[in-house]
């Protein structure tokens, strides 16, 4: 009697089966989507990380942009060169100068650098603690809890003394890290060698403001840009040039840096 | 007579949830407004209200007269600066507002003859208000003066006044409702106002009605103010204007909340009260309207209360404008020694700061120093699904969901569960058992969905 129920039920199953595998190969044929090969290809080179570095949501949607609209094949910072040649391959087109950008954050004010008002209660996260006045005060540099971390997929950032540090033998410069920064410290820059130099500051306040929260701010004294041309300043905050950077100016920079009298200006990459 | 044809009494306090922190309003509210005199430097940011910053237009080392224009809002939402001293002009400073912003300000040192700010306050008092000239002026005129005056809603959001109080042709306004709840606790400012110049704001609200061509003028109290409601009743004797006693609970003054306990209205989700043809505004505004119109005096100083239990003497004072929030802690004796955290407006809505060398802005409301006391702090635990949040909000949201999708990076489900129709009361987070900062975090996810509309629009 058991015997028989069992071997009903298989038959069901058997029979069941058979009738959705005809349906769903059915339904594959009818329903087919077109699909381009290239695009495919062209997806299968790229490294999938689906980070959204290159402006598009996600590798696929690069894919597809690169074999329909013809966009430049030089996007992925984070499959950089060889995979740019590659997708090239696919599509036969040139693969232009690829330039590898990294992710600079333009403060350098260590935990101990920099005064500190209240403790604070609220939510640990930079885009909680931005909105609160007087947790520290510069109100244009990194806050420390974290947010560039947590948007990091590959490990790339750590706050290190309060201060969101770069890892450069990580960082694939997809600017995950720098869409979430509430106080857009943060900028991906194309890196003409393998360290550039950095200003790092934020602080547009005029020089006696900044250095009464800050040891390491920016006060705009221009001595850096008298030095070396890729120093600009803007009101009381000098920038470096970064496309002007090569290593043969690397001696003119390295006396700026010993020149700043607050020591903000510092080299960032691959030492 | 049919038995279902009767009108049902009105029932004034009738919007949904809210909550009845305890008041503290005995700490200040039997203190006369002072006025404050003998202050040095004015630090007046360029964006005190909502809308665009002004824009400067006096120079370094040019001398100012009191009351003279420093700043002029050029955009349609922004709103002009004054000076409420004679003096020179500094070198401009940046200051970080309570709200974190970090604003350029224009520094004036006081310097020569000045106008007594005791004369400014004396006029505000006076009950001989030349109410027959109001009818001699024009609508748009009126929304002018007001804009040059600089004028801004006085009750915390600091709106720009003459946005809100112009003949509009597409929403013409019915019904004007001028805000004299001060539902915070602690505030006192607008309660002493009331009793101490309510012809001023009787005669602002007849200004404001004439401009909008309003028919009805409704001036909406608290019952926990008895005596205000009856110095504005008795100022308002003659005039068309109506006093309505509304119950006793926050956030009552909530634009969105009064027009529904006063009215019965609702704003529908998204829109403003100019969409069912209402204009609220607060008592202060009014005041300063009146000023503005029948006194010409811009709006240079404003009242302000001193409370908390953190500060030696609570008071109410007339203050000018600019004037730091170190000046004031001093004038009021400074601060006690358990004295925890000040906060900028009232403790519900207001925002807790550092520094005291902020000045105080047109929207600043209070000073409120709280003691240890007073704060309740504790470390977060889980959110247990109790729903006290739910029940307390008066926008009928669900906060901890909100507060949730904001944590966890979730910009789609906020929007979904209409983060934008928060107002930030505050009554989640009073009751939230489990002390989570859900007003914080629904602040960031208002931030959040800002953003990732801009990354979507890109």
């Amino acid at each position: 009697m058991i015997l028989i129920t069992i071997a009903i039920a298989a038959c069901t199953l058997v029979i069941l089966s058979v009738i959705i595998s005809y349906i769903l190969g059915w339904a594959n044929i009818r329903f087919k989507v077109e699909t381009d090969p290239k695009v495919e290809s062209v997806l299968e080179a790229l490294p999938g990380a689906n980070c959204g570095g290159c402006g598009y949501i996600g590798c696929s949607d690069y894919a597809a942009a690169i074999v329909n609209n013809n966009v430049p094949v030089n996007k992925c910072s984070v499959g950089g060169e060889s995979c740019a040649l590659k997708v090239a391959g696919i599509m036969g087109v040139d693969p232009g100068q690829m330039i590898k950008s990294y992710a600079i954050v333009h403060c350098g004010s260590g935990l101990s650098e920099r005064l500190l008002r209240t403790v604070y209660h609220g939510e640990k996260t930079c885009i909680g603690a931005n909105q609160v006045a007087g947790i520290q005060g510069c109100t244009y540099g990194c806050l420390g809890f974290g947010d560039c971390v947590q948007a990091c997929k590959y490990g790339a950032i750590h706050v290190i003394d309060g201060l969101a540090t770069v890892d450069y033998k990580k960082c694939t410069g997809c600017g995950a890290c720098a869409r979430v920064c509430p106080r857009g410290i943060i900028a991906i820059v194309p890196f003409n060698e393998n360290s550039i130099p950095v200003v790092a500051c934020s602080n547009k306040d005029s020089g006696k403001e900044s250095k009464e929260v800050c040891e390491r701010a920016c006060i705009g004294c221009k001595a850096c840009s008298k030095i070396s041309d890729i120093f600009i300043v803007e009101g009381s905050l000098s920038r470096a040039d970064y496309s002007a950077y090569s290593d043969s100016k690397h001696e003119d920079v390295l006396k700026a840096t010993e020149k700043c009298p607050t020591k903000c200006i510092r080299f960032a990459g691959r030492m | 007579m049919s038995l279902f044809n009767f009108k049902k009494p009105s029932v004034k306090g009738g919007f949904r949830h809210g909550i009845h922190p305890p008041e503290n309003k005995g700490l200040s509210e039997t203190s006369k407004i002072e006025v404050v005199k003998g202050y040095e430097t004015v630090t007046l940011p360029l964006l005190q209200h909502v809308g665009a910053p002004a824009k400067q237009i006096v120079e370094p080392k040019q001398e100012v007269k009191f009351g003279q224009m420093v700043a002029a809002g050029e955009a349609f939402i922004s709103a002009s600066i004054h000076s409420p001293v004679a003096g020179v002009v500094k070198n401009n400073r940046n200051v970080t507002m309570v709200n974190g912003r970090r604003i350029p300000a224009v520094v004036i040192k006081s310097e020569g003859e000045q106008v007594d700010p005791g004369l400014l306050w004396a006029e505000m008092i006076a009950d001989d208000w030349a109410l027959d000239r109001i009818p001699s002026y024009d609508p748009q005129q009126i929304s002018k003066i007001i804009r040059d005056s600089g004028i801004v809603g006085l009750g915390g959001a600091a709106f720009p006044a003459h946005v809100k109080i112009a003949p509009n042709d597409k929403k013409p306004i019915n019904t004007l409702l001028i805000n004299g709840c001060e539902c915070e606790p602690y505030l006192t400012s607008d309660y002493r106002l009331m009793i101490e110049a309510p012809h001023a704001i009787v005669a602002g609200a007849i200004i404001a009605a004439h401009a909008l061509s309003a028919g009805q003028t409704i001036i909406c109290i608290e019952d926990n103010k008895p005596e205000a409601i009856r110095e504005l009743t008795q100022a308002g004797q003659g005039t068309s204007i109506k006093i309505a006693a509304l119950k006793t609970k926050y956030p009552q003054g909530g634009e969105k909340q009064l027009i529904k306990s006063a009215l019965g209205l609702e704003v529908p989700l998204g829109g403003l009260p100019g969409d069912i043809g209402v204009t609220v505004s607060n008592t202060g505004t009014m005041a300063a309207i009146a000023m503005a119109l029948l006194k010409g005096r811009a709006l240079t100083h404003r009242v302000l209360s001193v409370s908390g239990k953190g500060i030696n003497s609570p008071k109410n004072l007339f203050i000018p404008i600019g004037i730091s929030i170190g000046e004031i802690i001093r004038y009021c004796g400074g601060l006690r020694e358990d004295a925890c955290r000040i906060v900028a407006g009232g403790p519900m809505m207001g925002f807790a700061f550092s520094d005291l060398t902020t000045p105080v802005i047109k929207g600043n409301t209070g000073i409120i120093v709280l003691s240890k006391e007073e704060i309740s702090e504790g470390r977060e635990t889980s959110c247990i699904r109790c729903g006290k949040c739910v029940d307390a909000c008066p926008m009928n949201l669900v906060p901890t969901r909100l507060a949730m999708a904001s944590r966890y990076n979730n910009p789609d489900i906020a929007l979904k569960y209409h983060i934008n129709a928060c107002f930030e009361c505050g009554c989640c987070a009073y009751v939230c058992p489990a002390k989570i900062n859900l007003v914080q975090l629904i602040r960031s996810g208002k931030r959040l969905v800002a953003n990732q509309q801009a990354l979507n629009k890109r």
